[in-house]
């Protein structure tokens, strides 16, 4: 019984939470990594690395105002969303399976990854402010739009790796047992190379860069799901975003590119999980540094109409493709 | 069964992260369309012409020259030309081109400036930075011809201040040679980059007929098809030596002009190289002599109280559109009796007004930059109540912000009146 409790209760938990500090300082840093690339990118000097850290302290020093309109939902929004994005790191592959991997774990993996936006918006939505509520739309079109293309790419993938012999297909350890270019076949690895495209586009539109910075346009409606945020609120919002950059960049990184270094140095138990997990965090900033950095360097924001009409034509076809070529000499 | 439409009026403005300057839109939208647009101004009012009552001709030069950060040198420039008008002065050949320099300078600052922000307003701040830096050689050029990089006060009231030497000369085609390498490298990011074409392309529409009807001056004008330039249309000082033509879309992009956005800022990429060629022109061309008819500035004032009997009109092509001044004066008065400019900015941001209806709520940001508008030039008092006309005077708009102050915060601290010696009232 003594061992039960310690085995499915206390280490889940101190993994949890070593993981969400963890978690926390990397994609902060990361954050502070991306604001010097980019503006040396720009020709300019930028920030100093740990601006990030400054930012959230100086913003959980400040005073919170909260308008006269909003409800209380306006309150409750950061706190959930970002105990959503905590309890997202137990359905996280992070260079090991997830902490609480189980049959079906890709589908909470999704589940909590757009209850996030949702709580965004119903936070907006409770503000009162027309931006806000312009903002909140944008969000929720956005998110409709780019959800598909991941879901189908992702069930055919996991479905292709089951194929391969393991005893619980959709669950997100499967991709360190086998990986997507253990295929095999040409097609598929045509396929594996539009996927990746495929998922790129879609972490750029979770984190919302480049062309897809709508929901947030700063200069068209005032930043607009965050418009009335202020103090603490803001600083766990922005916490909640940097993480979810995090998590959404390593569930590509453990899809494409899952391999670890630990095996190599002949380490096990926790030093293992530990180097890996620095190794899939140096993977996770490479990734976001082509499709973060890179990508809001080169793009500036499209239209709403114009994003979903891209999301829908071009990358919702491309999943399509890139899936059925991965599934193809099953199906046949 | 009748449809019903869910509009929402949004106020945009005053204070808006997208906005450079304070003015107000009230937006009715359909979801994200944009059905009506409501303009108000006046939140940038500072009084200018009030306070020119009550000065003489030659301190109005000064505060002409502070209306705009910006387009500093063309309300100087104008309201001489205005002055000189109506005094009668003939202003040597030699400052002609100086003014033609400066001004051209001014342009490529404005127009570079403006580049940067339409850029920004579609979240390419890449692109902006980059202009911004580009920007920087022709405010150091500026610097260095003209002592300063805003406020140049480079003109006077029958010439030009400062000569452009030998040194001058070569720091600014030092310039020139910077720019024939910068501009190509900014033509191509804004005509040829994708996200650019499709943010601009077809958005904010201002039709021939809806620029006419509005009196759409400058690129805003000359983007909707309107063949007018105010240095080609009125033979303005040596512009015609030089070879000025108004610049049109279809001479920078090979299209018919559609009038939206993006021929807006393609006649802008066309009149940064035109403005280059006519500083090369100017320098080449610029004849020895006299840079201005009075030596000293008391002199000028004297001759001033004589030399203007009634009225006088400037007319010159700012960065934005058409600029005009009026003045009136009567001999023995060192004051004008009327000052009035009027900017380009006003008659624009109503076409612009009109010209993005039907669009999304993304476009309106960069439908009100590419007129490139200038609020601080634009804003005058006019206060008109239950059809009654009251002016406010310095001393009431004091009076209505302490109230407001102390509404706002009832336990503020500290003597509202101000320090030392303003205005006469």
């Amino acid at each position: 019984m003594g061992m039960n409790v310690m085995s499915n209760i206390v280490y889940p938990v101190a993994g949890l939470l070593g993981l969400y500090g963890f978690v926390s300082l990397a994609s902060l840093l990361w954050e502070g990594i991306d604001r010097k690339l980019v503006a040396r990118m720009q020709r300019r000097v930028g920030p100093p690395l740990i601006q990030p850290f400054y930012d959230f302290l100086k913003l959980l020093s400040k005073e919170t105002i909260v308008p006269n309109t909003a409800n209380y939902m306006f309150r409750a929004a950061p706190v959930l969303a970002l105990a959503t994005a905590i309890a997202l790191l137990a359905y996280t592959p992070m260079g090991f399976s997830p902490i609480l991997a189980s049959k079906g774990d890709v589908i909470v993996f999704i589940y909590l990854l757009a209850l996030i936006s949702f709580f965004k918006i119903v936070g907006a939505i409770s503000s009162g402010s027309p931006y806000a509520k312009i903002g909140a739309a944008r969000e929720a079109t956005i998110m409709v739009s780019r959800e598909p293309a991941m879901m189908l790419a992702i069930f055919a993938i996991m479905w292709r790796l089951g194929k391969l012999g393991v005893t619980k297909p959709f669950s997100l350890g499967i991709f360190y047992r086998h990986n997507i270019w253990e295929i095999g076949t040409p097609m598929s690895f045509v396929g594996a190379i539009i996927l990746l495209y495929v998922f790129a586009v879609w972490l750029a539109s979770e984190i919302e860069v480049g062309f897809f910075n709508i929901p947030d346009a700063e200069e068209e409606i005032a930043e607009g799901l965050l418009v009335e945020y202020s103090g603490r609120y803001l600083a766990l919002l922005k916490l909640t975003k940097a993480l979810k950059a995090y998590i959404a960049a390593s569930l590509v990184v453990a899809i494409f590119f899952p391999w670890g270094i630990a095996s190599y140095c002949n380490l096990t138990g926790l030093s293992a999980g530990i180097v890996n997990l620095l190794f899939h965090t140096l993977k996770v900033f490479v990734l976001l540094f082509v499709v973060d950095s890179v990508f809001r360097t080169v793009t500036g924001r499209l239209k709403i109409t114009q994003a979903v009409d891209f999301l829908w034509k071009n990358v919702f076809l491309a999943s399509l493709v890139g899936s059925l070529l991965i599934a193809m000499e099953v199906i046949m | 069964m009748t449809k019903v439409e869910y509009w929402v009026k949004m106020p945009f403005g005053p204070i808006h992260p997208g906005l450079e300057e304070p003015e107000k839109f009230i937006l009715t939208l359909d979801g994200e369309r944009i059905v009506d647009v409501d303009v108000k101004l006046g939140y940038n009012l500072r009084g200018i012409q009030w306070i020119a009552l009550r000065r003489n001709y030659v301190q109005i030069m000064y505060l002409a020259e502070r209306m705009c950060g910006i387009c500093s040198f063309s309300h100087n420039h104008t309201y001489t030309r205005a002055v000189e008008e109506a005094a009668e002065i003939e202003v040597p050949e030699r400052a002609e081109y100086i003014r033609v320099i400066v001004g051209e300078l001014e342009r490529i600052h404005s127009h570079l400036l403006n580049l940067g922000v339409l850029a920004h307003d579609i979240g390419y701040d890449t692109v902006l930075h980059l202009t911004w830096l580009a920007r920087e050689k022709v405010m150091d050029t500026l610097e260095a011809v003209a002592g300063n990089r805003v406020n140049y006060s480079m003109v006077t009231i029958g010439g030009v201040r400062r000569d452009i030497d030998k040194k001058k000369r070569r720091i600014i085609l030092d310039m020139i040679k910077y720019y024939k390498g910068v501009f190509p490298q900014i033509e191509e990011v804004f005509l040829h980059d994708p996200t650019i074409e499709a943010r601009f392309r077809d958005t904010a529409v201002i039709s021939r007929r809806v620029a006419i009807e509005q009196g759409a001056v400058g690129p805003t004008g000359r983007g909707s098809g309107i063949r007018d330039d105010a240095r080609w249309s009125e033979r303005l000082g040596v512009y015609p030596d030089l070879g000025i033509k108004p610049v049109m879309p279809q001479d920078v992009t090979g299209e018919r002009p559609r009038g939206d956005v993006f021929d807006r800022m393609a006649v802008r990429i066309g009149e940064l190289w035109q403005s280059l060629e006519l500083i090369e022109h100017a320098l080449d061309g610029m004849p020895d002599g006299k840079i201005k008819v009075f030596s000293k500035d008391n002199i000028l004032v004297a001759k001033l109280r004589i030399m203007v009997d009634g009225e006088g009109v400037g007319r010159y092509e700012a960065p934005r559109g058409e600029l005009i001044h009026y003045v009136r004066g009567k001999k023995g008065s060192d004051k004008p009796l009327r000052w009035k400019p009027r900017e380009p900015t006003f008659p624009n941001l109503f076409a612009v007004a009109e010209g993005v209806k039907g669009d999304q709520v993304a476009d309106f940001v960069v439908a009100v930059a590419s007129i490139d508008p200038c609020l601080s030039c634009t804003d005058r008092v006019a206060i008109v109540e239950d059809g009654r006309k009251r002016i406010l005077t310095e001393r009431d708009l004091l009076k209505a912000s302490i109230k407001k102050t102390r509404e706002i915060n009832p336990e503020v601290k500290g003597d509202p009146s101000p320090l030392g010696v303003t205005c006469s009232r």
